[in-house]
């Protein structure tokens, strides 16, 4: 059965995923030797490891009889993108506050 | 690279007039959102404004007062979501109020999102995926 794709925040909320980035930001590592880390069946890490590669966290290359797996910006540019919104938001909610204090200085 | 928001803005009102700008729920509505805020440590409040589906958020933030100095700081966490339980927002929001200058000068910081700034900080510190892109262009080499 395929998997439905998450975004980007259902795909961080999975602390055995996280734990998986953190590991791939030290160096890339193959399926086999990310498993290692894990407590978990060897098909249960491939199923985040399929979450992380469709939400763009990560990029998988076949080398040999091997599965490399290393982070990739794209997924991370989702989480960025969202910070980058609030801080707009912010922007202009405070340019909006400062128009209404203005205001009230002339009456 | 921001990792956490911070804004300052100078106001020539003094602190208590900005501060009801930040607490009075009627006045917080003219320029932040609909709200039922009150300046009291442990109330819970919410702030309601529009859907934003692409951020899994249904418009409904549920927010907690944590520091109240009057006419000084004012702190509130604030969580939403989708609107099925899950939580995707997990902010702090502090407001500062400093007499300056025949004005108000006020800070906000909005930080605390659950694991996304360390996410960001991570990839960004290490690097990590520029590094592990070299290793795998020499792994390929070699093969």
């Amino acid at each position: 059965m395929a998997q439905p794709a998450l975004d980007a925040f259902q795909v961080i909320a999975d602390p055995s995923r996280r734990q998986m980035l953190y590991l791939l930001a030290e160096s890339s590592l193959t399926i086999n030797s990310l498993a290692e880390n894990f407590d978990m069946s060897r098909p249960a890490v491939s199923k985040h490891v399929k979450i992380l590669y469709g939400a763009g966290f990560i990029s998988i290359q076949d080398i040999g009889r091997e599965r490399h797996c290393s982070l990739k910006q794209d997924g991370f540019n989702a989480l960025q993108e969202w910070i980058n919104y609030f801080d707009k938001f912010w922007i202009n909610k405070l340019k909006k506050l400062e128009h209404l204090l203005n205001q009230k200085n002339k009456q | 690279m921001q990792k956490i928001i911070n804004h300052k803005v100078f106001f020539s009102q003094t602190p208590e007039e900005v501060w009801a700008y930040l607490t009075r729920p009627e006045l917080v509505e003219l320029w932040l959102m609909k709200t039922d805020i009150q300046p009291t440590e442990g109330h819970q409040f919410q702030f309601w404004t529009r859907p934003m589906p692409n951020f899994d958020f249904d418009g409904n933030a549920y927010c907690t007062v944590l520091e109240v100095v009057p006419f000084q700081k004012l702190s509130y966490s604030c969580k939403g979501g989708p609107g099925d339980g899950r939580i995707t927002l997990d902010s702090v929001v502090v407001w500062t109020l400093l007499k300056k200058d025949n004005g108000t000068e006020l800070e906000l910081v909005h930080s605390g999102f659950k694991e996304v700034e360390n996410m960001l900080m991570y990839n960004i510190m290490n690097e990590g995926w520029l590094k592990n892109m070299n290793k795998i262009g020499e792994l390929i080499k070699a093969s």
